[in-house]
């Protein structure tokens, strides 16, 4: 199916941002979750359809240890977060991929196991990465707790109090995740072999259901603990500190090259978003119910940012700046929009541009699509991509037309001069170690003859430059049969060419290079909040915070 | 720890699905285990990296249709270790794809540069058959003559002198697609097929992996990776712990 062909609003084409503006790192590093962010698809799923939930199985001893089962059951079909709870040693607890422990861990089972499945899954799901799985599961993921914030939640509530909420804030969840694998990781499911489910075929919807189930269970797991330490007087999570936590996750640079392998994914995503973005801006008025719900949309995100902690000196700015905007956008807003004004929303995102950071920016357009869920909910189908499809190049093209095109689409690349050290200060590698992705420095260190392709703008240039020296009518075939080292980047350069959004137009390997701009990106599309940098490469998030549990669609469906 | 030991713990590589059975072990991967690990074998035993991704392709697609796709591109990299391209990679001329003098084609060579061909004059199956080869390990063509079939809209036949098989335009195989895994080398025609009978399409769950083509792919895979440092360690994880 052609989206472009079914799009209800062509007009809006006019007011798209161009991909110079949109794919830009350091303006990516300022995304933020909006409501085509996949929990959100998630979440808009299983409410429309009236899914079921509910904890068939909750089998954890005093200590916290155990396994339990928690159920989802769709119109169509039914699938079961398994869950194993372990007692990890402090001095094991790691969140790096090095790790070979974990405070507890899950697999997302297609259908509903029965007792051999949940013994098979036993003695590999604990074992994670050392582990096999199979294609009867669709994830494998794990969690560790945040020490302070579980011990103090089950202290209070042992003891027959609430947690304090200044320390529920402080933190954010009760466990963060630290890698949820999909995609036929470690023999789990292929994505081709469940792509064609309508609740699964939009991106990473069975890693977002696993998390919100994990979500449930840390807090059933500090509630259980609790109620064993406290027996009589212990109490259960006032709902509205419930719902203030989220579930965290902690991620390194694994993530960050993804964007970068997956270029027809990243265009379809970043597409959907900027076309929502115009379509809002395209319309001739604004409506009072959007106006209003627009408004406490703003609202939320100005509490969303007053909570919103990092200590890292590059997010702190951020963050500084975002708060500020948000104010300056309170302020443009009190007597808005005005009478008769034509196109007020595309008035109001020209102003933002003008006077915000691109923190602010962003900020701005995630509030934008919020109130016009009838405009914008309908791309979340867009947003999944057959890269098979991509994947043969058209050899018939001749040199001159492939240089070219090369030329335009690449501008921005072949403009650096990769002579300047600066330019190509660091290189993408695979660490022998757990086969863990690292970024070295290329002149003090070893190594860079091992480089991954993920120096796009440099492979370029090389390209544009060995095209040079052929015969413009000669075809890209011959071409490629005498350059193989070419191969790779030539069929980038031919996706770029169909898919505009396709490509971060910036040098990933320049001595600046911040991966985790790459890593907020992707997790803004997850849906993430409360982006905190540990270092230029590592960072915690926050997953589903404020919003429903699943035991709050099934009221009485649970223990 | 050392190199050594780390290898023998089995890493795995959490972004790319890669080296993911434990030591000594058959085992079943998924598809995309199979196309990344022999995307990275691929690579580090020479290839480029677009190439390597057309090998990734390869074994990918013939295990889904339940063939031996990982064990013949391990034996293909095993051959052609340390071979040059200009030895491996296809002449091109009207109606011929062939290896220069006595050499053997390396089949992922041939078979991406016949799909690049694939609209051009060089490739035409108009008047005469294409003459390919030799090529070795040709069972590894099968997903590149495939895909050529489908971007032609048109049935293809592969012949050689032991066997055929049948290359329908809607991306299905049928014929002797067991036994064309069984040949080490061939020469062999590409011709427009004309359906006189309805074959029984090749089908087949992802076969198992014996725990010796997985520690050869695994082997190969690892030469991409560089050797852990302190230097790279120290700058892998957050600043802060995780005990927090």
């Amino acid at each position: 199916m052609d989206c472009a062909s079914l799009n209800p609003i062509p007009e809006a084409a006019a007011f798209r941002r161009p991909p110079s503006q949109v794919m830009r790192l350091d303006r990516m590093g300022s995304a933020h979750p909006t409501r085509l962010s996949f929990l959100r698809s998630l979440l808009r799923r299983v409410s429309d359809e009236g899914w079921t939930f509910d904890r068939p199985v909750w089998d954890i001893d005093g200590r916290g240890v155990g396994r339990a089962v928690y159920r989802a059951a769709g119109p169509v079909r039914t699938y079961c977060l398994v869950a194993f709870a372990h007692d990890l040693p402090a001095e094991m607890r790691s969140d790096r991929v090095i790790a070979t422990a974990w405070d507890a861990t899950f697999t997302l089972f297609d259908g509903e196991p029965d007792a051999d499945d949940l013994d098979r899954l036993q003695a590999n799901v604990p074992l994670q990465e050392a582990g096999r799985i199979s294609a009867r599961e669709l994830s494998l993921s794990r969690a560790n707790r945040s020490v302070r914030l579980f011990a103090h939640v089950i202290e209070r509530l042992a003891a027959g109090m609430q947690p304090d909420p200044a320390e529920v804030e402080a933190v954010g969840y009760l466990m963060r995740t630290t890698a949820v694998y999909g995609s036929g990781k470690f023999g789990a499911a292929d994505r081709a072999n469940i792509a064609d489910r309508p609740e699964l075929s939009a991106p990473f919807q069975a890693e977002m259901l696993s998390v919100w189930l994990t979500r449930q269970f840390t807090v059933d797991i500090v509630e259980h603990l609790a109620a064993t330490r406290g027996g009589a007087s212990a109490v259960r999570l006032d709902p509205a500190i419930r719902r203030m936590l989220g579930v965290g996750n902690s991620t390194g640079l694994g993530m960050a090259p993804f964007l970068v392998r997956h270029p027809v994914l990243l265009n379809n995503w970043m597409m959907a978003r900027e076309e929502a973005l115009a379509r809002v801006r395209a319309q001739h008025a604004a409506r009072p119910d959007a106006v209003a719900a627009f408004q406490a949309a703003l609202a939320e995100a100005t509490e969303n940012a007053r909570q919103w902690h990092s200590t890292h000196p590059i997010q702190i700015a951020k963050l500084d700046a975002l708060r500020r905007d948000l104010t300056c956008l309170a302020d443009r807003i009190a007597n808005w929009p005005e009478p008769q004004s034509n196109h007020p929303w595309d008035r109001l995102w020209r102003w933002g541009e003008a006077e915000l950071s691109l923190e602010g920016q962003e900020a701005l357009l995630a509030l934008m699509l919020e109130p016009h869920g009838d405009l914008v909910d309908g791309l979340s189908d867009c947003m999944t991509a057959d890269e098979k499809a991509w994947f043969r190049l058209d050899g018939t093209i001749t040199v001159a037309d492939f240089s070219a095109s090369l030329a335009q689409h690449y501008d921005w690349a072949l403009a650096i001069d990769f002579d300047q050290p600066d330019k190509a200060a660091r290189f993408w590698y695979v660490s022998e170690e757990k086969l863990e992705p690292r970024l070295g420095n290329r002149f003090e260190e070893d190594g860079a003859s091992l480089e991954q392709p993920l120096c796009i703008a440099r492979l370029a240039h090389e390209l544009h430059t060995a095209l040079k020296d052929w015969p413009g009518d000669a075809s890209l075939a011959a071409f490629l049969l005498a350059h193989p080292e070419h191969r790779f980047m030539a069929r980038r350069a031919q996706i770029l060419g169909h898919h505009p959004y396709a490509e971060v137009r910036d040098n990933l390997i320049a001595a600046e290079i911040l991966p985790i701009d790459l890593m907020r990106c992707k997790l803004a599309f997850f849906g993430a909040s409360r982006f905190d940098p540990r270092s230029d490469k590592w960072v915690r998030i926050s997953l589903f915070q404020g919003m429903p549990y699943p035991s709050d669609m099934t009221p009485g469906g649970w223990a | 720890m050392s190199a050594a030991q780390d290898h023998e713990a089995e890493p795995n590589d959490p972004t790319r699905s890669g080296s993911p059975v434990p030591g000594g072990k058959d085992a079943c991967l998924s598809q995309n285990e199979i196309e990344q690990l022999c995307l990275k074998a691929a690579r580090g035993a020479g290839m480029s990296w677009g190439l390597a991704e057309e090998a990734g392709f390869a074994a990918a697609w013939l295990a889904a249709r339940g063939l031996d796709g990982p064990g013949i591109l391990l034996a293909q990299l095993t051959l052609a270790d340390g071979r040059p391209w200009d030895e491996i990679c296809p002449l091109v001329a009207p109606g011929r794809f062939a290896a220069e003098d006595s050499g053997c084609l390396c089949p992922i060579a041939l078979g991406s540069t016949l799909c690049d061909h694939a609209a051009l004059p060089q490739a035409s199956m108009e008047n005469a058959p294409l003459r390919l080869g030799p090529v070795s390990c040709p069972l590894l063509l099968l997903p590149f003559l495939s895909a050529v079939a489908t971007a032609r809209r048109q049935s293809l036949c592969l012949r050689w002198p032991r066997g055929m098989v049948v290359l329908t335009a809607d991306g299905q195989i049928a014929g002797d697609a067991t036994r064309l895994g069984a040949e080490t080398s061939l020469t062999a025609e590409l011709e427009r097929h004309k359906p006189a009978t309805e074959r029984v399409p090749v089908t087949g769950d992802l076969p198992f992996l014996p725990s010796e083509t997985l520690r050869g792919l695994n082997d190969l895979a690892l030469r991409t990776t560089v050797p852990a440092s302190e230097a790279s360690r120290a700058g892998a994880g957050a600043v802060t712990g995780d005990n927090d």
